[in-house]
């Protein structure tokens, strides 16, 4: 039963794409039914994956594991491909992660996306994210998780470009899509290798039989690397983060829903799903690991610079996912997926709360022209203040328990994890800064001067609703797994992790990281008081200190710059030279050889061809008298 | 063998592919061109059947029969073509007909 219930969770959002897409053929349809399937189909695929969760808790957890195949799509050279899916434990959390958050957000964009014109075409691409999204996680061979990767990666592509007449939505979606090709390519020739080493793509065989690779092999290096480039690309890790930044020229839904909560995380959960073949190779892991503890700390470094309040949350959650391809990287798959949800709640709070405060502005985003708003937008206010607590790792919030099982955990994991473990801990502190920094400059202190161009509204229940059931989340998320208490979600996990190494930390370490997470956060919040709560015009007198090291972390370390002139400029360059100096001489010599060869031969045969019948005939007649001629020589002889 | 040498026949048909050779040269006009040509061919014909009495072979009166059918459908596609210019007002000389020079 699971299974069914399962096609159709993943056919409603599909369905619900299509009927939005298809009709009417012309014109915008009345909003009603537009809101009526675009929402609709995601609440009842939520529902139904709460029947199949329900029905799986019933189950004992060894038979937590529900494969079914629709139909053979492939059979060539001893290589099958089903259209098969698999719902197991991962694939579960995974499921009630995307329709549940996505619901949320697909209510609070009822009345974000308002003033659109093209609110159908909105809801059918969500729609499809949606879709693509849960064929990603539920896919139960690496093609169909490659034609989810792909999908997501196009859906993301439609939305960062949802307001196609301006320029940098374009330029940005493009980037999006050219960045995570580099991540695709990664994974298709992943795929390639495993059909060369193991011929088949089936999770099932594919993991039973991973040994066959090796322990430690090149070969088992070189399919753990290669997917790890398309989780990077898709995760937004270092160094084809850069995507993820300017992503956010799409609507804020949109940015919380696929650039925070579940499609960038679908990097993390490659890796954990494919956790048999990256123990096979330790290199690979550590890898993994380093990439994760780059990107978190750079990350948060840029974070600190933004004024944009959008490309604040956008750094962030570059970093937050390095936490969690850190902690998969150590080999820590539960932790990274406790962090996975919890982020999810916490990210999706904020990226709304700013969405709320963006709406109610009228499309502001500087937080240089925001200030006070805690007096005008009360839901926006508490949604925000509860995300801030928890992204922090405020003790009590989600994002405690979640950071601190990484980072106590960490610890257990050898050298590289100590390291991990400082890594990860000087950037929670950053992380509370740069949150609270943003929280205290749009919430807190007077209004900016010269006031609100466009007076803040506060938000109707389509929004509010969702933002607060959210920031609840958020606040209470992290409780489902308490040290020293219970751990549901590594009870829950266990059956689609076996084999996975035991990493669990001593009391002591776990204690220690316990009270040292709680100072780095309190710490944190208080810095970012100091600098930017208490009085206002220290943030100011502080402006000229260290302002060209400041500018390059506002730019990302000049990433972007460099990738310009490295890649984009080189290749120009070689263009250039090969349209000016190759193309007219060599291509084009080789080809008109030829020509000129059959047009000099034609000139010179043309005389033949008079058109006068009785040069023909005297030609004919002379020939034949001239055979003649050699013949009776040639006899006489 | 009695009748007719060889050598008259075939000196008649050398006679007549001559005359029919000059003409295909030397006439202008495609009707004349197409008489020439009969000429040459029956030429052949009369060798062919000059020879079949030589060597008392009837092979060569066959050959001359086939030659005569060929001849017909040649004429008939000549004699339509010439007809055919003469209905479009065209002058019938073929050295002005070289459309097809190249």
């Amino acid at each position: 039963m699971a299974t069914t219930l399962g096609w159709i969770i993943l056919a409603l959002p599909l369905l619900g794409c299509l009927a939005l897409a298809l009709f009417p053929r012309h014109g915008e349809p009345p909003k009603g039914p537009v809101i009526a399937i675009g929402v609709g189909s995601i609440l009842i695929a939520f529902v139904l994956s709460a029947v199949v969760f329900a029905s799986m808790l019933a189950e004992d957890p060894s038979e937590r594991l529900h494969v079914d195949s629709l139909y053979e799509w492939i059979d060539i050279g001893g290589v099958s491909v089903d259209l098969a899916i698999r719902i197991d434990t991962l694939s579960m959390m995974m499921m009630l992660i995307i329709t549940g958050v996505g619901f949320l957000i697909h209510l609070y964009s009822v009345e974000y996306m308002d003033h659109d014109r093209d609110y159908r075409r909105f809801f059918a691409e969500m729609n499809f994210f949606v879709f693509s999204m849960l064929l990603l996680v539920m896919a139960e061979n690496f093609v169909f998780l490659i034609v989810g990767w792909g999908f997501v990666g196009i859906a993301s592509y439609l939305l960062i470009g949802y307001y196609y007449q301006q320029a940098d939505a374009v330029r940005s979606a493009k980037k999006a899509f050219v960045m995570n090709v580099i991540g695709d390519v990664g994974m298709v020739l992943a795929a390639f290798l495993l059909v060369r080493e193991l011929g088949t793509l089936d999770y099932s065989e594919v993991f039973a039989r991973a040994g066959e690779l090796g322990p430690e092999s090149g070969t088992a290096l070189a399919v753990c690397l290669l997917l790890f480039v398309g989780a990077a690309a898709k995760s937004g890790q270092m160094p084809l983060h850069s995507w993820l930044p300017d992503a956010m020229t799409g609507p804020t839904p949109v940015s919380a829903l696929i650039h925070a909560a579940t499609m960038v995380t679908a990097g993390v959960y490659l890796i954990v799903r494919c956790y048999t073949l990256f123990d096979l190779s330790s290199l690979a892991g550590d890898t993994v690991a380093v990439v994760g503890m780059v990107t978190l700390f750079l990350a948060a470094t840029v974070a600190l610079m933004q004024v944009d309040i959008k490309r604040v949350l956008a750094w962030s959650t570059v970093s937050q996912i390095g936490y969690m391809v850190m902690a998969a990287g150590l080999g820590l798959y539960a932790s990274a997926m406790f962090h996975l949800m919890t982020h999810a709640f916490f990210k999706a709070t904020l990226f709304l709360a700013a969405g709320a405060v963006i709406h109610a502005l009228g499309g502001e985003q500087s937080l240089d022209r925001m200030g006070g708003l805690r007096r005008h937008l009360r839901v926006a206010y508490f949604a925000m203040g509860a995300g801030c607590l928890a992204i922090a790792g405020f003790p009590g919030f989600s994002g405690f328990f979640s950071k601190d099982e990484i980072l106590a955990y960490s610890l257990a994991a050898g050298t590289l994890g100590t390291i991990g473990y400082v890594v990860g801990t000087v950037a929670a502190l950053l992380t509370a800064i740069y949150m609270f920094r943003l929280l205290f400059r749009a919430f807190f202190g007077p209004d900016p001067d010269g006031g609100y161009a466009h007076a803040p509204h506060p938000s109707r229940w389509w929004m509010a609703v969702p933002l607060s059931i959210l920031a609840v989340l958020a606040v209470v998320g992290g409780w489902i797994q308490v040290p020293f208490g219970w751990h549901l979600i590594d009870d829950w996990l266990a059956p689609a992790l076996v084999g996975a190494p035991e990493i669990s930390p001593s009391h002591t370490q776990e204690v220690v990281s316990l009270i040292i997470g709680s100072i780095v956060a309190v710490a944190g919040i208080a810095i970012a008081w100091y600098l930017f709560g208490a009085d206002r015009e220290r943030r100011l007198r502080l402006a000229g200190v260290a302002a060209g090291p400041r500018r390059v972390l506002e730019d990302g370390y000049e990433l972007d710059e460099i990738y310009d002139e490295a890649l984009i400029g080189t290749t120009r360059d070689l263009g250039d030279a090969l349209t000016r100096d190759f193309e007219p001489k060599g291509a084009g010599g080789i080809i008109s050889a030829p020509v000129a060869i059959v047009r000099g031969s034609a000139r010179v045969l043309r005389a033949a061809e008079s058109g006068l019948v009785r040069t023909y005939a005297f030609a004919l007649i002379a020939g034949v008298g001239a055979a003649g001629i050699v013949i009776v020589l040639a006899v006489v002889r | 063998m009695t009748g007719v040498p060889l050598a008259f026949y075939i000196g008649l048909s050398a006679a007549m592919f001559l005359i029919g050779m000059l003409g295909v040269m030397i006439r202008r006009n495609p009707l004349l061109l197409l008489l020439a040509v009969e000429l040459m061919l029956n030429s052949a014909n009369v060798a062919l059947v000059g020879f079949s009495r030589h060597w008392d072979d009837s092979a060569g009166q066959i050959f001359a029969l086939v030659v005569m059918v060929v001849a017909a459908a040649e004429v008939v596609i000549g004699l339509g073509l010439v007809v055919a210019t003469f209905r479009q007002r065209i002058e019938l000389d073929v050295d002005q007909l070289s459309t097809l020079k190249g």
